[in-house]
Formats: C-alpha cells, sequence, structure tokens
C-alpha cells in the first residue's frame, strides 16, 4: 500500500524531471542566437573548434538524438560554459547554491518557528484581540511586497541606525575557506583566532535577508494554520470533548493540534518553491552571492548556457523539495494515501 | 448532521443581496473595496488626473521634498525625482502601469483558466491524467520564476512582461477551476440533472456555473494580488517595463540611487503597491468568508 503510493510518487518525479529536461533542451532553440554557441556556450570558434562541437553536441543529426547527448552530458556534469565568465556552468552552480539553500532554510525555520504558534494563538483566541492582532499583521505582511520591505528594512536598520550591514554574507576582513559553501559551517570548521567575531559578523549580515525571506512564508504560515486549527475545532469529535467537559487548552493540545497540523506540514513543504523565488529578489538586494542573483544577472548578460543550467538546476531543487514534502505528509497521514491520482 | 433552517424573513434575499449584507457587515473588507475601486478608477483616468506631465521636467525644483517638510513646495505634493519631474504625477500615471495592467492580465487569465480549467474538469481517463501532471510540473514551479523564464526567452520589456504573467499565472488558475468544477459535479442535484437527461453543457451553463462565478471571483482576486506584485518585482529586476516608464517597480529601481538622499522617491511607490495589493486581499479574503458564512446560513 504504502510502497504502491511511494513508488507511484517515484514515477511522477520521473515524468516531472523528463519534462523538465525536454524543456530545459528546447530552450537553447527558442533563445536567440545560434544553437550551437547556446548549448556549449562557446562563441567565436574556428572551422575546427566548431566541427568538434558540432560531433560533440551531435546538432546535425535529427532533435532525438540530439536530446539523448544532451542528457548524457548533463548526467556526466558537463553543462556547457557560460558566456560571461567562460568557466564550467556546473561549477558555478555547485558553488553559488548552497549560500542560496543556507538562507532559505534559516527563512524556513524561522517561519515555521513564529508562524505556526501564533496561528495556532489566534485560533485559540479567535475572534478576540490576540485574533484580531495576528490575523492583520499577517494580512499586512502577506501583501508587502518584498523589495519593498527589504529597502524599508535597508533605510532603518543600516543606513539610519547602523545597526546591520547591507550587503555580503561576511566582511571581507575575515578570509574564510570555502568548503561546504555554507557560511557557518565553515567558520566553525576554519580553524584561525577570530573564530568567534566572525561567526558574530556572519550572524549580523545574515539577519536582515533572513528576516525579509521569511516575511511571506511566516504570514503565509500563520493564516494557514490559523484556517486549519478554525476547520478542525468545528468537527463533531471536538463537540464531544468539549461535551465530556474538557477544558480549552486540553482539546488544542490533545484533539486539535495533531489533525490540524498535518496540512500545516505539507504546506510547510510547498513554501520551499516560494522561498527559492523570493530569495532571487533578496539576494539581488542583499547581494547575497547565491544562484539567484547569478541567474538574474545571467539574464542581463544574455549568458543562455547560463540560464539554461541554472533554472535546471533550481526547478530540481524545488520539484524534489516538493515530492519530499508530499511524500513524507503521506507517510504522517495514512488517509491522503487513497487519493493519491492527478491531485496536488 | 442535519441543521435546521428557520427562514424569519417572509420574503427571502436573493443570494447576491445577502452576499452583498453580509460584506458590508465585514468593515476591513468594505473599505478594501472602496481603496479598490479608486486605484480602478485612477488607472482608468489618471493623465487627465495626473497635475503635471509624466516627462515633465522642473530643473527649478530638483529633490524636493514632500510639501509637508519645511523644505518641501506646495506645487508639488509628494516632492520631485533628481531630474525635477512631479513625483504625484508619476505615481498616479503607474496606477495605469502595475494596477491596470495587472487588472487586464487577471482578466485575461480567468478568461483562458475558466475555459482550460473547465475542460479539465469534465474529461475523464488518459486526457485528464496526462493534463493534471503537466499542471502538476508547471504548479511546483512559482509564478515568478516561470515569469522569468519567459522573460528570459521573450526578452525584458512591459509587454512581454504581461504575458509572461498571463502564462505563468495560468497553471495556478486552472488547477483552482478545475477543483471547483470537479467538486460541483460531484454533487447530487448534477447527478439529478443528468438523469433528467441534461447535456455536458447545459449542465455546465445552467448548473454549475451560476453556483460557481462567486468563487471564480475569489479565485481571480488572488491571482490579481499575484500579478501586480509580480508585475512590480520584474519591473524592480529591471527585466519588465524599463524607465521612464512609470510602472511603479520600475519607479522604485530607478530610484535606489537616491535611497540616502531623496528617501520619499523610494519609500511612496512601494506604499502605493502595498496598499493596491493589501486593498484586493481584503476584498478576496472578505468574499471568501461571506461565502463561507453564506453556506453555512
Amino acid at each position: 500500500m504504502i510502497l504502491d503510493y511511494i513508488l507511484r510518487r517515484l514515477g511522477l518525479l520521473f515524468f516531472m524531471v523528463l519534462l523538465l529536461s525536454i524543456f530545459t533542451f528546447s530552450l537553447s532553440y527558442l533563445f536567440p542566437g545560434d544553437v550551437l554557441s547556446n548549448l556549449s556556450g562557446v562563441s567565436n570558434t574556428n572551422f575546427a573548434q566548431s566541427a568538434l562541437l558540432e560531433e560533440k553536441y551531435r546538432v546535425n543529426s535529427n532533435y532525438f538524438i540530439q536530446y539523448i547527448a544532451f542528457l548524457d552530458r548533463i548526467l556526466q556534469g558537463d553543462w556547457g560554459v557560460s558566456f560571461a565568465s567562460g568557466d564550467s556552468v556546473f561549477k558555478h552552480i555547485l558553488d553559488l547554491i548552497p549560500a542560496t539553500l543556507e538562507l532559505s532554510i534559516y527563512a524556513l525555520l524561522i517561519s515555521v518557528v513564529v508562524g505556526v504558534p501564533l496561528g495556532i494563538l489566534a485560533s485559540a483566541y479567535y475572534k478576540r484581540w490576540p485574533d484580531k492582532l495576528i490575523s492583520s499583521t499577517a494580512i499586512v505582511g502577506y501583501s508587502m511586497p518584498i523589495f519593498w520591505l527589504a529597502l524599508l528594512l535597508i533605510m532603518v536598520f543600516s543606513l539610519k541606525l547602523g545597526w546591520f550591514p547591507m550587503s555580503g554574507r561576511v566582511s571581507l576582513l575575515y578570509e574564510i575557506p570555502a568548503s561546504t559553501g555554507f557560511i557557518l559551517v565553515d567558520i566553525l570548521l576554519a580553524d584561525f583566532p577570530y573564530n568567534g567575531m566572525a561567526m558574530l559578523d556572519a550572524l549580523h549580515h545574515l539577519t536582515l535577508p533572513t528576516i525579509v525571506l521569511a516575511m511571506y512564508p511566516t504570514t503565509v504560515l500563520v493564516r494557514f494554520t490559523r484556517e486549519s486549527m478554525l476547520k478542525v475545532m468545528d468537527q463533531s469529535y471536538i463537540k464531544t470533548a468539549r461535551a465530556k467537559g474538557l477544558n480549552r487548552g486540553q482539546l488544542i493540545i490533545h484533539h486539535a493540534l495533531r489533525n490540524a497540523l498535518l496540512p500545516v506540514i505539507k504546506q510547510i513543504g510547498l513554501q520551499f518553491s516560494t522561498l527559492i523565488t523570493l530569495a532571487m529578489i533578496t539576494e539581488v538586494i542583499f547581494s547575497w552571492p547565491g544562484i539567484g542573483r547569478w541567474l538574474i544577472d545571467s539574464i542581463y548578460q544574455r549568458d543562455y548556457p547560463a540560464i539554461q543550467g541554472g533554472l535546471m538546476a533550481v526547478s530540481l531543487f524545488i520539484i524534489i523539495a516538493t515530492i519530499m514534502a508530499e511524500l513524507t505528509y503521506t507517510l504522517l497521514d495514512p488517509l491522503s494515501r487513497n487519493q493519491a491520482h492527478g491531485k496536488v | 448532521m442535519a441543521k435546521f433552517n428557520l427562514f424569519s424573513e417572509d420574503a427571502n434575499k436573493s443570494p447576491l443581496a445577502r452576499l452583498w449584507r453580509k460584506f458590508k457587515n465585514n468593515h476591513p473588507a468594505l473599505v478594501g473595496l472602496w481603496v479598490f475601486i479608486a486605484f480602478c478608477i485612477l488607472a482608468a483616468t489618471a493623465p487627465f488626473l495626473a497635475p503635471y506631465g509624466v516627462n515633465q521636467q522642473h530643473s527649478d525644483a530638483l529633490l524636493l521634498p514632500p510639501s509637508w517638510n519645511e523644505m518641501g513646495d506646495v506645487r508639488f505634493i509628494l516632492g520631485t525625482d533628481d531630474l525635477g519631474r512631479d513625483v504625484l504625477s508619476r505615481l498616479m500615471n503607474g496606477a495605469t502601469y502595475t494596477f491596470g495592467l495587472s487588472v487586464v492580465a487577471a482578466l485575461i487569465t480567468t478568461m483562458i483558466g475558466v475555459l482550460v480549467g473547465t475542460f479539465a474538469g469534465i474529461s475523464k481517463g488518459l486526457r485528464a491524467s496526462f493534463l493534471n501532471h503537466l499542471l502538476d510540473v508547471t504548479l511546483s514551479i512559482p509564478s515568478l520564476l516561470l515569469a522569468i523564464i519567459i522573460i528570459a526567452i521573450l526578452g525584458p520589456g512591459l509587454m512581454n512582461t504581461v504575458w509572461a504573467i498571463i502564462l505563468a499565472l495560468l497553471p495556478q488558475f486552472i488547477h483552482s477551476i478545475r477543483n471547483l468544477i470537479v467538486d460541483e459535479l460531484g454533487k447530487d442535484y448534477v447527478t439529478a440533472y443528468r438523469l433528467d437527461g441534461a447535456s455536458n453543457w447545459h449542465i455546465l451553463s445552467r448548473g454549475i456555473f451560476p453556483n460557481v462565478y462567486e468563487y471564480i471571483v475569489v479565485i481571480f482576486t488572488m491571482a490579481l494580488s499575484t500579478a501586480i506584485l509580480d508585475i512590480a518585482a520584474l519591473g524592480f529586476l529591471k527585466l519588465g517595463a524599463q524607465p521612464p516608464t512609470t510602472e511603479w517597480g520600475a519607479i522604485l529601481a530607478e530610484n535606489l540611487g537616491l535611497i540616502y538622499l531623496a528617501p520619499w522617491t523610494v519609500a511612496l511607490p512601494g506604499v502605493l503597491l502595498f496598499l493596491a495589493v493589501l486593498s484586493t486581499n481584503l476584498v478576496g479574503d472578505g468574499l471568501r468568508k461571506v461565502l463561507q458564512a453564506r453556506k453555512a446560513d
């Protein structure tokens, strides 16, 4: 039963990755410019070089053979070279993605730690002042354009008060050797005398981008948790429990919470895709050296191999995260396994 | 559990009248509606209402702060930017681009989305399965990222942004409409209608649409708030509207260098953007709540 479900989800994952790869492949034809240079990232070739490239990318064969050759190269980690830097796109992505993941994971953690309890609190005091306060704050945060929020925070905390820096990951004074790419982990691993200060500095740099990035998912989680709790609290078994004489706290903790938090877990997983997109904007504003900023820069520079590689990496991450979230949800909630067909 | 409904009034009000009466009592939503209507009017008439031209430069008044500041001038209520252009006029005209184009984009999305979503809802078997899997793929990619991909193919520009946003909003929209239709199709009255010999077209036009159109409006408001945020975000990233177009996100990006000297040129477009999205969300939220309440009584 559960194995069947997992297999079906894996089938869906395979199907999605297949479609994604076909789409990425077709981008080299959709983008303006020469197909061969879009695929390889090598422009201005002489005759011998282009003959070699044609052989390697099989551009003279039919589309299917080309696509197979493309898949083969992707699996081997040969994603072409960037127009702008001339370096391997795959290496760029490997270097940059930890920075984005780090920011997104911290933001997701904060939004779960803040958002879910606030949502529960709002539903516990339904239609009283804590609920009104939390709900109205949530809708304000939900409607706030993320770049404007970032600029407001920069205006207040960086320019006026000078509490937090407005760009980068760590002060240039500290030279952190990149081993994992996660700055906090790298600082812990690095062995030099000013470790504590470097850590503090990195945390200072992290504060504003994390708050900005966490704002939207937090408000979504507050609203979602509240709705979910209210829906559960309206059910008959809660009324029965109340009739048996349980007080509000017992009701919420022992009866409502477990059932209400199940859909929230799924929602947390779905937030990851939104986070990665919002991280792109946040990275541009805070000059955070992640994959989002690199991707946007690639669009400015018409760096087609880089755009393709970046899109594929980001989408792959999002698809895998979504499927993982669904699997976790299903493992926790047996009821949802029955309706697996064609649902999101 | 069955509930008893006692109708205390002799004349039952129509569903729409009941909807409006409930909506009126939700004050934040009502305020949201007024602001929303104001934005619609502004978007349609901004060029006539604005005191100055969009690109009219006043070389005697560069970087004037808003008029309530000591340094301000009452001729320029919200101050001027570094080229001496009136901020108020530019912001008013921005409503046409950011808000107006978002409404247009959301309307087009609604039309296509309702068509395709209905089709997905009534189709069965392999076709439905294929459509749903395709939706799964595109749904997991956020609309902004999808829009950025489309911009990467089409190239930056305001009209390309609109197309990109329409295409990016569609999967979510189709999915919601499909779920609505599938839910309605499972209800008893549809079965009864079908037993009477009604065709698919009859069921859709007489049975389902009168029951779901209010929900479609709710989905429309959600699409609209996403569209506003996406148009502005793309403008801000310099992938959408290009200066000197007065799109709010583009104005923000253009004045980013003045954030130290003239913070109002950065703060004010954001305020309008925020108000536009907030009012849309308030109306959508209020409507959803009212629909739930009407169902309950």
